[in-house]
């Protein structure tokens, strides 16, 4: 068993397999769009696809309703009309499999052995759920290695990369910029503490003037400026409608149809109250307080901090479908290897995910598909996971081993 | 005197013409007629939830169906709401073909939407069939949440319309009572024409679907026990990051 482990790990086997079954996947969802009912492809494929054909007509890919992506996504796709419309699937299966591949780098920088770094990565090169989401067509992977590449910069120490595919995936998605305290706190000049952390006007300043350094200035301009850049070329094409649809939506997104989030069933009962936007607010302050914590706790180690940001940005959203696990999950390889979790426990927390989402898809199934009003049960199994969820994070925080020596371990 | 014979002739053919068109439109219409007389209609849902299928059903009486169109015109109740590319894709499979008067909104609740029409064209090439059979995809939108207990609203999908026409019979009026409708002649919508609408017994009332609707007099314990719960979770997890926090 060893072995046979061992042989499947071995770099160019393992991607090489990697890839060819995300190809196989990617030719069978062919097969079955043409041959049966229920299509293997994603809607949000056709979607892309339709914004890529109204592009290539010279219009707006706005035209396509429900398109709510940058304009960049349909523009990489116009392929899909002029070659084949299999393109897209292809680019997305390359990046899964690029995201395997910095998972990999961003492992050995961090002090892992090739062998143990290459088992870490098949987790997510040989994991369903990646595979099964790019060969349906999701562009959930591009965002992936966007981030993961942005990280493995970060660790690298090449701030000027880090800080052009950091604008480009806050372009692409509006939650890294949750990364950005984190990186500045990283970023900033280290002063050492003198007076045993006792606050002092003087240490105030301080702490404001160690924002202000060269490699925190840089990060900021060059990432800013590829942003703005982007912003404004699309904003010149497209107008209001593409602020509209790539951002503003997302940010005032109120879908009172039900969703893994706790926050749901309260939503859709005041959507038309006068306390909506106060009730709006008072969602979103959990999850500013944890971003802020999360961000002053373990700046330090970038990859487990970011790993947080994206678990608890998704965990207390307004706003939650499967598709969002995806944005931490492909960090959690990055994490693994530093839990000091047995693999009794680590699979105990693995089955208790998935049970919290097994137990809000029950009743979901009910109302949608049978008609029952199984609202208060989604109501509670929504609370249900976010209780699991912050318990798995729990136990995360409180068993991660992190690597470097220099950083102690603080604990009281 | 040939040319006065010539003309005369001539002009006795040209009435003879004209009294066989009047009565070739008489033929037609008065087929019109029959057919709207004796063509039953019904409606049935199918599925249950937020998605289901309204199965439309028509038999045409005997009769010559050669040159007769028909156009079943249904209007939606702003509860519901058909998708437009669903609709494009099944495009394929079936041979009828839909044209929506308007544009969807696929996400807005069922008090912000609007009612439309569509209109579906069995064979938009050729003429009617003697059976037609006709399944529409719809899907519910979500209701605002009910104050008085209800934990159901009931959404009315009345019976379509059946629109008939033929090129040859112009005199729509004739066919009283049947009333005359104006409708796209084609899924194209590039021309509009006169049809007649088949009136349809009583008997085929409006179909009631029920969909499911949030209780809004739990709204008070919703808040308070959401807010309550993530505020917990918020607190929890703050407490365990700082005792772990790494410097």
């Amino acid at each position: 068993m060893e072995g046979l482990i061992s042989k499947l790990t071995e770099k160019h086997v393992l991607f090489t397999a990697s890839f060819a079954i995300r190809l196989a996947l990617v030719a069978y969802g062919d097969y079955q769009d043409r041959t049966m009912v229920v299509k293997y492809t994603d809607i949000d494929y056709h979607v892309f696809t339709d914004a890529a054909r109204f592009i290539t007509e010279g219009q707006s890919p706005y035209n396509r309703s429900t398109y709510r992506y940058t304009p960049l996504l349909a523009w990489m796709l116009t392929p899909n009309i002029y070659v084949s419309m299999v393109f897209g699937k292809m680019l997305f299966i390359v990046c899964d499999v690029l995201s395997g591949l910095l998972i990999y780098r961003i492992l050995r920088l961090r002090g892992l052995r090739s062998e143990t770094a290459r088992r870490v990565s098949s987790l997510w090169l040989l994991n369903p759920l990646p595979m099964g989401v790019s060969s349906r067509g999701n562009a959930e992977s591009i965002l992936a290695a966007l981030v993961l590449g942005t990280l493995l910069c970060m660790e690298a120490r090449h701030l000027m990369w880090a800080a052009i595919l950091y604008g480009l995936s806050v372009h692409m998605k509006i939650y890294p910029i949750t990364y950005a305290l984190p990186i500045a706190l990283m970023l900033r000049t280290q002063e050492t503490r003198s007076d045993g952390g006792r606050w002092r006007w003087r240490s105030f300043v301080g702490f404001i003037g160690s924002f202000l350094n060269q490699k925190l200035f840089l990060f900021a301009s060059v990432a800013g400026g590829v942003f703005c850049m982007l912003t404004a070329l699309f904003y010149y094409m497209y107008g209001w409608e593409f602020l509209h649809e790539t951002y503003l939506y997302h940010l005032t997104r109120r879908d009172i149809r039900h969703n893994f989030s706790p926050y749901f069933y309260m939503l859709y009962l005041t959507a038309d109250s006068r306390w909506s936007q106060w009730l709006g607010l008072a969602a979103f302050l959990p999850q500013l307080i944890l971003l802020l914590v999360a961000s002053w706790a373990f700046h330090s180690d970038l990859v487990f901090c970011c790993f947080l940001h994206t678990a608890i940005f998704v965990s207390f959203n307004k706003v939650c479908t499967s598709q969002y696990f995806l944005w931490y999950l492909c960090l959690l390889p990055l994490v693994l290897p530093h839990l000091r979790l047995s693999l009794k426990q680590g699979v105990g927390l693995l089955l208790l995910w998935f049970a919290g989402q097994g137990i809000w898809l029950g009743p979901a199934y009910f109302l949608e598909f049978e008609g029952h009003n199984t609202f208060l049960l989604i109501w509670l199994a929504g609370l249900l996971f976010l209780i699991i969820n912050s318990s798995i994070l729990i136990q995360i925080v409180a068993h991660y081993k992190p690597t470097q020596a220099p950083q102690r371990l603080k604990v009281e | 005197m040939y040319f006065e014979l010539f003309s005369v002739l001539a002009f006795l053919s040209r009435c003879h013409c004209l009294t066989e068109k009047v009565e070739k439109n008489e033929n037609t219409c008065g087929l019109l007629k029959q057919l709207l007389e004796s063509t039953s209609l019904s409606v049935e849902i199918n599925k249950k939830g937020l998605h289901r299928e309204v199965v439309t059903t028509v038999e045409l009486s005997p009769g010559e169906l050669s040159g007769v169109r028909a156009l079943l015109l249904h209007r939606w109740p702003r509860g519901v709401f058909v998708d437009p590319y669903q609709l494009a894709s099944l495009r394929d499979q079936s041979d009828w073909q839909i044209l929506v008067d308007s544009a969807i909104d696929l996400e807005v609740p069922a008090h912000k939407a609007s009612g439309f029409v569509t209109y579906v064209y069995p064979t938009p090439d050729g003429p009617a069939p003697r059976l037609i059979k006709v399944t529409i995809p719809i899907h519910g939108r979500y209701h605002e949440p009910s104050f008085d207990g209800k934990t159901y609203t009931s959404v009315d999908i009345d019976a379509p319309e059946l629109l008939l026409r033929t090129e040859k019979c112009t005199q729509l009026k004739d066919l009283e009572p049947h009333t005359v409708v104006d409708a796209p002649c084609t899924p194209d919508n590039s021309s509009t024409c006169s049809w007649v609408k088949l009136q349809h017994q009583q008997d085929q009332g409006p179909v009631s679907l029920q969909f499911p609707v949030g209780d809004g007099s739990l709204v008070t314990p919703v808040c308070g026990g959401t807010l309550l719960v993530t505020m917990i979770c918020c607190a929890a997890l703050s407490k365990y990051m700082w005792k772990h926090r790494i410097i």
